[in-house]
């Protein structure tokens, strides 16, 4: 058995259905001894029944058109976000023509770096001395005064001048 | 069917016929259910309207992520009742304040009185009365309450359903339901002794 107190706070499950067998075998033992449980059970069917019985709200005719159709104001997350009026295909030959110049522009550099480092190479260092000669006179701590002055030391003829003593005749 | 997708092998791109007939599928089933519980909730047409659109909204957005096993209907409810409460929060002026809670007031606590709601025979029996006291009754419940009583009455979830809709413990049902039926019979007691006479007493 269970007591009153206890019977008022199941009557609510009871009512649902979803009390455990035993508890609802105790609430209706309860039921049928006490008047006072009995009313007030009446009383939450009778509440749960006028809920029951409240009209289906009917969503307005806006509704409908809003939720059938929500694509044309608020894109999808999915779909990516096209500027509504240029093709796709065009869109896709501007990005392969601007990555193209891009990687045109990068490379550029590095290509032409590599073409005059090995020109340079063949050359040699001739060349680097009568270029730097000028700096290394007026500024000889400088650094490219200073390789000019270490190239020098090993005799290397500057480029319109006989050779110097000690070196091999020209 | 092409809509086994699973997250992170979600396809871009526009919807295919056959996803959109699905979408449709699903507004076709859900849209009166959730519009209703949308509209129990809050009172009001615009705002259902909003609740339930942005509800469907969020469905169609995730479209593809979205297995046709699972149980929809939960869901759905599940994502209506958040938007429920994100909107009471957007609104803090909206303060939601249950009518049975003591007024504390500096000579001590008040109880509200209301205006006796006991009318003449006929006027209990008008349901477009009956319906506005009840919805006003149910406005008077803590949000909690409200959406317990909603989808248990109104909509008819066990508690399990509702359990798994709201992420609280049975239990916690199991009290709200009772709180709420306490408060809302003695809100709408002419009504409920008007039914309890109806059936014979």
């Amino acid at each position: 058995m269970i007591n009153h107190h206890r019977a008022g706070h199941l009557l609510s499950s009871y009512l649902d259905g979803e009390l455990l067998p035993e508890e609802a075998t105790a609430v209706q033992g309860h039921l049928l001894e006490c008047a006072a449980c009995r009313a007030a059970f009446e009383r939450i069917r009778a509440t749960k029944g006028l809920l029951g019985e409240l009209p289906v709200a009917e969503p307005p005719v806006e509704f409908w058109s809003t939720v059938r159709e929500p694509g044309p104001g608020r894109p999808p997350a999915a779909r990516l976000p096209w500027p509504g009026s240029i093709p796709r295909r065009r869109v896709a030959w501007g990005a392969a023509a601007a990555l193209a110049v891009g990687l045109v522009l990068a490379l550029t550099p590095v290509i032409k770096g590599t073409v005059d480092r090995l020109h340079a190479a063949e050359i040699g260092v001739d060349l680097y001395v009568r270029e730097h000669a000028f700096g290394m006179s007026i500024e000889p701590l400088a650094d490219r005064g200073f390789l000019g002055v270490v190239v020098g030391d090993a005799d290397l003829v500057l480029a319109g001048e006989p050779s110097r003593a000690g070196g091999s005749p020209p | 069917m092409a809509l086994m997708a699973q997250p992170g092998t979600v396809r871009a791109g526009p919807y295919t016929p056959e996803e959109v007939a699905w979408y449709e599928t699903i507004v076709h089933r859900y849209a009166r259910h959730v519009y209703n519980i949308a509209y129990r909730m809050v009172g009001n047409e615009a705002d259902a309207r909003d609740l339930s659109q942005e509800a469907f909204l969020r469905v169609y957005r995730v479209l593809r992520r979205v297995e046709p096993g699972i149980p929809l209907e939960s869901w759905l409810h599940r994502i209506v009742s958040n938007l429920y409460i994100d909107l009471l929060r957007r609104r803090p002026r909206v303060r939601v304040e249950s009518l049975d809670v003591p007024l504390p007031t500096p000579r001590g606590e008040v109880l509200r009185e209301f205006p006796d709601l006991t009318f003449s025979p006929e006027a209990v029996l008008e349901k477009e009365r009956l319906d506005r006291a009840i919805q006003g009754a149910l406005g008077a419940l803590s949000a909690d309450l409200r959406l317990a009583v909603v989808l248990s009455d109104v909509e008819g979830f066990s508690y399990e359903e509702i359990a798994t809709i709201l992420r609280v413990p049975l239990g916690t049902v199991k009290s709200r339901l009772h709180r709420a039926r306490q408060i809302l019979q003695q809100r709408l007691r002419p009504y409920v002794e008007a039914r309890r006479r109806g059936w014979g007493e």
